[in-house]
């Protein structure tokens, strides 16, 4: 069966939305087990004093992108028919900017705030709240950086692109950045604030 | 008790895992922020359906009858809530609580639960995805923005933390 499954005609549309709750539940799951239910945790990383949240980060990140590509050389799945997102490099950057603001100040991101609040985390529901607000301030006001919001479009713009590399030296650096990343934030932790905390 | 924590390398293997599930099965990545967004719209269309079909942006969620709530991120988002309220009743770890520092009131560290909430649900939409759906998504497809957009979330938080320590450490 090669993949997507639904674009190939061998599952339905139902079928892929009862895969959509499935996959959902294992990410839920797999949040709440990391501890990412923990606005403490979470904003623990910002100041080094618990980097589980980078070191989750990487990982998952090496992992999808070795298991995409490495899939699609198996010829298990078309590549052709992915969705890839376009880039937008300074509404990314200046909105990346405001988000990490927002990630230090409430403790969460939208996806940890939503397997917080139904865990009974109070200030994740409160967040969740904010969260509403300030999308629809900016779908409100949308006129006032609609062309911000659509400048530097560069379209579907990779890694390998930019370096002008092969895809799999590009996953390979992205696993290096991972591995080593980890390793020197965790040194940085013990550093500043010991092995016990 | 509190169960113990997964080991943070085998977590990050599970979530890369559920992204390649959704890219194999559905063809695209996963994420949070647009099935908030998506609430946030259909609230507002029906408390002000006027100011909602004004908005340039939020007008097309509804254009020719559509559900913005019929939406692949959508079902994923409840799956999102089962699985880690079945985690929380498994690891006994399901409390109404504020989490926060020492060095802070509850009520203080909700206005900034608030406030980090605005801040991040405007950025969602302005980088067109969050942690998830923009960051891990795009940066296991290798995006350049995607990646520009996680150094980015790291610069601003670590910028912030100084002036916000009170609040966690």
């Amino acid at each position: 069966m090669i993949g997507p499954l639904v674009k190939n005609g061998i599952i339905s549309d139902g079928v892929n939305t009862l895969f959509a709750v499935l996959i959902g539940m294992l990410f839920g799951y797999a949040l709440q087990r990391s501890g990412f239910t923990s606005s403490k945790k979470i904003a623990g990383a910002f100041y080094m004093k618990d980097v589980d949240v980078p070191v989750v980060m990487f990982t998952a990140i090496t992992t999808a992108s070795i298991g995409l590509w490495g899939l699609s050389l198996l010829g298990l799945i078309d590549l052709g028919k992915f969705y890839f997102l376009p880039s937008y490099l300074l509404p990314m950057v200046v909105g990346g900017l405001i988000f990490g603001v927002g990630m230090a100040m409430g403790g969460f991101c939208p996806g940890t705030s939503i397997a917080a609040m139904v865990t009974g985390k109070i200030d994740a529901m409160v967040f969740v709240g904010g969260f509403l607000l300030g999308s629809l301030l900016f779908g409100d006001l949308y006129p006032w950086w609609d062309k911000f919001y659509n400048s530097g479009a560069n379209g579907v713009w990779r890694i390998d692109q930019l370096f002008n590399i092969n895809v799999g030296l590009a996953i390979l650096l992205v696993a290096l950045l991972a591995v080593f990343g980890s390793l020197g934030m965790r040194k940085l932790q013990y550093k500043f604030w010991g092995k016990n905390d | 008790m509190k169960k113990k924590l997964w080991d943070p390398v085998f977590g990050g293997v599970v979530i890369g895992i559920s992204i390649i599930l959704t890219f194999y099965v559905a063809g695209r990545g996963l994420g949070a922020s647009g099935a908030l967004t998506a609430f946030a719209a259909t609230i507002q269309n029906i408390l002000s359906p006027s100011i909602t079909q004004s908005s340039q942006y939020f007008s097309k969620y509804f254009a020719n009858g559509a559900n913005p709530l019929d939406d692949y991120l959508v079902y994923l988002i409840i799956g999102v809530m089962i699985g880690s309220f079945i985690a929380g009743m498994v690891s006994k770890d399901m409390k109404l609580e504020v989490l926060k520092g020492p060095n802070i009131s509850n009520k203080g560290r909700l206005w900034y639960a608030l406030a980090g909430g605005i801040l991040v649900g405007y950025a969602a939409r302005m980088a067109r995805g969050c942690t998830s759906g923009q960051a891990l998504v795009g940066g296991a497809e290798l995006s350049v923005g995607a990646w520009a957009f996680m150094f980015s979330i790291f610069a601003g938080g670590f910028a912030v933390a100084y002036f916000i320590r009170r609040q966690w450490i």
